[in-house]
C-alpha cells in the first residue's frame, strides 16, 4: 500500500512541499542575489509586506476587483452562450467549435492581441471609435480603462469554458421537469430562474470556486497588458511578488508577500465556498 | 371533460415510423388505457396529444377543438409522468400552486383549489416538504395533485406506476380508481402492463408497431382477442397457442395428433377455413384437469406453485402449454402423464397467415358495429 503510494507522495513533496518550505524559510531572512548571507529576520518581511500600502491597499483589492468582475462576466456570458448553444438548430456545432476557440489560445497571445487592439495610436478599437466620430482614447494610460482591457482579455479568454461545463450540466438536466412546466404555462423566464437555475446551481458553483481561486493568482493577462501601470494603479498580488522576488531579487519579501496572498485566498475560497454551498443546501 | 380524437395520427422520425396510423375516439369521461410492449408508440401517441411531441400527421381534436398547432399549455390537458417529473427546489405547495401562478390566479383562490386537492389525495401533512424529502408513492400523489388542481378537460397519464415497488404499485392503482370516481375527466393512460390496462380501463387499446391492434372493453380484449398478438398479450399467464388444421368439414381440428372439437359456437366461422391450418388458441385457465370432452395428454415440465393454485407446464410432443388454476394440492408429480380437459366453447382460432381472429360471425359483426 504506502510502496504504491510512495511515487506520488515523493513526486509531491519534491515539486510542491519542499518548495513551500524553501520559500517559507526564504520569507524569514534578508535572501537577496548580492546578499547571500541569507540573515535571520523574523517577521520582518511580513510587517513590510501587510503593512505596505501597495499590497493591502493597492494590489489585494485590485485583485480581489479583477476576480469579481471576471468570474461574474464570464459566468454570465457563458451560461448565455450555454442556454443558446442548448437549443438545437443548423449550423449547432459549427457555432459550438467558434465558441470553443478561445480555449486555445494561449493567455499571453490573447493578452498580447488585447493590448494591440486596445493601442491609442494603432488599435482597431480607436479606429473603430474615429470611423463612428467619437474621439480615440489613450485605453492604456489610465487606471479603469486599462483594468477594463485587463478584464476583458481574461473574461475572453474564459466564457467558453464556462459556456462548455454549463453546458453540459444543462444536457445531463431531466427533461420531464421542463415538459412539466411547459404544460403548466411557465413562460421562458420563469423556466430559467425557477428550472434551469435552481437544477444548475451545483455546477455554478462548482465552476464558480475554481474559476475564482484561479482569477486571484492571475499573472499573464496583468503582465503583458499592463505590467501593473499605469503607475502601478493595476498591480495584482501575483505580480507585486513577482517584481519583488524577481526583479528586485528580494527572495525574502517576494516570498512573505507570495504567503500572505496565499493565506488571503485560502480564507476567500473558504467563505466563497461555504457561501455558495449554503446557496445550493437551501436551494435542495 | 371532453372527447378526444385522433384522426390518422403519424409520427416519424426521419425515416422511421413510430405511430403510424392511428384513428381512436375517447369518449367524454372515458378512460382510455393504451398499452403494448415498448416501442409500440404509446408513448409517442400521449405526448403528441399532450403537445410534447409534433404531429408529422394527421390531427388530434379535443373537446371539439383541432389542437395540432397549440401549444401544451393551450391544450387543457394536465400530465402525470413515469418519474415524476416534480419541481425539486420547490415545496410541494410550490409545485401544486406552480401552473395556477402562471395562469395568474389569485393566492386565494390557489390555497382554495390546493387544499381540495390535497384533501383528495391526503397530501397535506406535505405541503412544507421537498420532494426530495418523499417517497416514490408520496411523490407520485403530488404530481397527481398537480393535475388535479388544475380542473383539465384531460388528464394523460405516462406510465405512472411503473417506478413504483409491487405492492405499491397495487395500491396506487386501487387509489387511481377511487380518483376517477371524485376527479372525473377523459383520461389516457400509457402502460405496459396488462394488469394495469384491465383494472384501469374503460377502453383498453392494445397497440404494436405503431398501429392499434384492438380496441374494446376489458372482457371484450380479453374473451374476443382480434389477433394472436393481443391473444397473447391480454391475460397471464399468456394464452396457449397450437398449430391446428381443420378437417375437411370444419368441425375437428387436428393438435399434436388429436382430434379437438371446434365447439357449436365457432363451427360456422371456421367452416371456411376448412382443411386448412389455423392457430388454435386456449387460455391456460380454461383447461380443467379431467377427461372430459375435448382431451389433451401432457407430461409435466413444470410445476409452479402460488399458494391459491398451481401452474403447470406440459409437453405434449412438439408442443408445449400451461395449465393455470390446478388447486394447490393437487396430487401432481414432475414428468408425470396428465390428461386435461379443454372446453371446446373456449377454443380460439386464428387464420396462420394473417393471424387475425376468425370469430363467430355475431361476434365480429356486434365488434364492427
Amino acid at each position: 500500500m504506502l510502496a504504491l503510494i510512495a511515487p506520488a507522495a515523493v513526486t509531491m513533496a519534491l515539486f510542491q512541499v519542499v518548495p513551500i518550505i524553501l520559500g517559507a524559510n526564504a520569507s524569514f531572512r534578508d535572501w537577496t542575489l548580492y546578499d547571500p548571507k541569507k540573515t535571520w529576520v523574523g517577521l520582518k518581511h511580513y510587517i513590510e509586506v501587510i503593512t505596505d500600502p501597495a499590497f493591502f491597499g493597492l494590489a489585494i483589492p485590485n485583485t480581489l476587483l479583477f476576480l469579481v468582475l471576471s468570474v461574474s462576466l464570464s459566468l454570465t456570458f457563458g451560461l448565455g452562450l450555454a442556454l443558446l448553444l442548448n437549443r438545437s438548430f443548423v449550423g449547432q456545432s459549427v457555432v459550438r467549435t467558434i465558441v470553443l476557440l478561445p480555449l486555445m489560445v494561449a493567455p499571453v497571445i490573447a493578452s498580447i492581441m488585447m493590448r494591440w487592439m486596445f493601442n491609442d495610436q494603432f488599435g482597431i478599437v480607436n479606429v473603430v471609435l474615429e470611423g463612428v466620430g467619437l474621439p480615440p482614447v489613450a485605453w492604456l494610460a489610465y487606471r479603469w480603462t486599462t483594468m477594463m482591457v485587463i478584464v476583458l482579455a481574461d473574461v475572453w479568454l474564459w466564457t467558453p469554458w464556462f459556456a462548455v461545463l454549463l453546458l453540459a450540466g444543462l444536457q445531463s438536466l431531466p427533461k420531464e421537469p421542463f415538459e412539466a412546466a411547459a404544460i403548466d404555462a411557465a413562460g421562458p423566464w420563469r423556466v430559467f430562474r425557477s428550472l434551469t437555475l435552481p437544477m444548475l446551481r451545483p455546477v455554478i458553483v462548482v465552476c464558480v470556486v475554481i474559476r475564482s481561486i484561479d482569477a486571484f493568482r492571475v499573472f499573464d493577462q496583468v503582465w503583458v497588458i499592463s505590467g501593473g501601470g499605469p503607475a502601478r494603479t493595476t498591480e495584482m498580488f501575483s505580480i507585486y511578488a513577482y517584481v519583488e522576488a524577481f526583479q528586485r531579487m528580494n527572495f525574502g519579501k517576494g516570498s512573505a508577500a507570495a504567503l500572505v496572498g496565499g493565506a488571503v485566498i485560502v480564507v476567500f475560497g473558504l467563505v466563497l465556498y461555504r457561501l455558495l454551498n449554503r446557496a445550493v443546501e437551501v436551494s435542495k | 371533460m371532453a372527447e378526444v380524437v385522433l384522426n390518422q395520427l403519424v409520427k416519424s422520425y426521419g425515416g422511421m415510423a413510430a405511430v403510424r396510423s392511428i384513428d381512436l375516439t375517447i369518449p367524454d369521461g372515458a378512460f382510455a388505457v393504451l398499452v403494448g410492449p415498448s416501442g409500440c408508440g404509446k408513448s409517442t401517441t400521449l405526448r403528441m396529444i399532450a403537445g410534447l411531441e409534433e404531429i408529422s400527421g394527421g390531427t388530434i381534436s379535443i373537446g371539439g377543438r383541432v389542437v395540432n398547432d397549440l401549444p401544451p399549455k393551450d391544450r387543457d390537458i394536465a400530465m402525470v409522468f413515469q418519474n415524476y417529473a416534480l419541481y425539486q427546489h420547490m415545496t410541494v405547495y410550490d409545485n401544486l400552486a406552480f401552473g395556477l401562478r402562471n395562469r395568474k390566479e389569485s393566492e386565494a383562490r390557489i390555497a382554495e383549489k390546493i387544499a381540495h386537492a390535497a384533501s383528495i389525495l391526503s397530501i397535506e401533512p406535505l405541503m412544507q416538504r421537498r420532494p426530495k424529502q418523499l417517497s416514490g408513492g408520496q411523490q407520485q400523489r403530488v404530481a397527481l395533485g398537480r393535475c388535479i388542481v388544475r380542473h383539465p378537460q384531460v388528464f394523460l397519464f405516462d406510465e405512472p406506476l411503473s417506478n413504483l415497488d409491487a405492492k405499491l404499485r397495487a395500491q396506487m392503482r386501487i387509489e387511481l380508481k377511487r380518483l376517477r370516481e371524485r376527479v372525473p375527466a377523459t383520461s389516457v393512460y400509457v402502460t405496459h402492463d396488462q394488469v394495469e390496462a384491465m383494472t384501469l380501463g374503460d377502453i383498453v387499446v392494445i397497440m404494436k408497431d405503431g398501429l392499434i391492434q384492438q380496441v374494446g372493453t376489458p372482457l371484450q380484449v380479453y374473451n374476443d382477442p382480434a389477433n394472436l398478438f393481443v391473444a397473447g398479450f391480454i391475460g397471464a399467464p399468456a394464452m396457449n397457442v397450437f398449430k391446428g388444421k381443420l378437417d375437411a368439414a370444419g368441425e375437428k381440428v387436428m393438435v399434436e395428433g388429436v382430434a379437438l372439437s371446434v365447439g357449436e359456437r365457432n363451427r360456422a366461422a371456421l367452416r371456411g377455413h376448412a382443411g386448412r391450418e389455423v392457430m388454435v388458441g386456449i387460455r391456460p385457465e380454461h383447461i380443467a384437469l379431467g377427461s372430459h370432452g375435448n382431451q389433451l395428454e401432457g407430461s409435466v415440465d413444470v410445476i409452479e406453485q402460488l399458494g391459491s393454485e398451481m401452474h403447470l407446464d406440459l409437453k405434449m410432443g412438439n408442443a408445449a402449454f400451461t395449465v393455470a388454476r390446478v388447486a394447490p394440492d393437487a396430487p401432481i408429480r414432475l414428468h408425470e402423464k396428465v390428461t386435461v380437459s379443454i372446453p371446446a366453447e373456449r377454443l380460439h382460432f386464428f387464420d396462420a397467415d394473417s393471424q387475425q381472429a376468425i370469430r363467430p360471425a355475431s361476434l365480429s359483426g356486434a365488434l364492427a358495429a
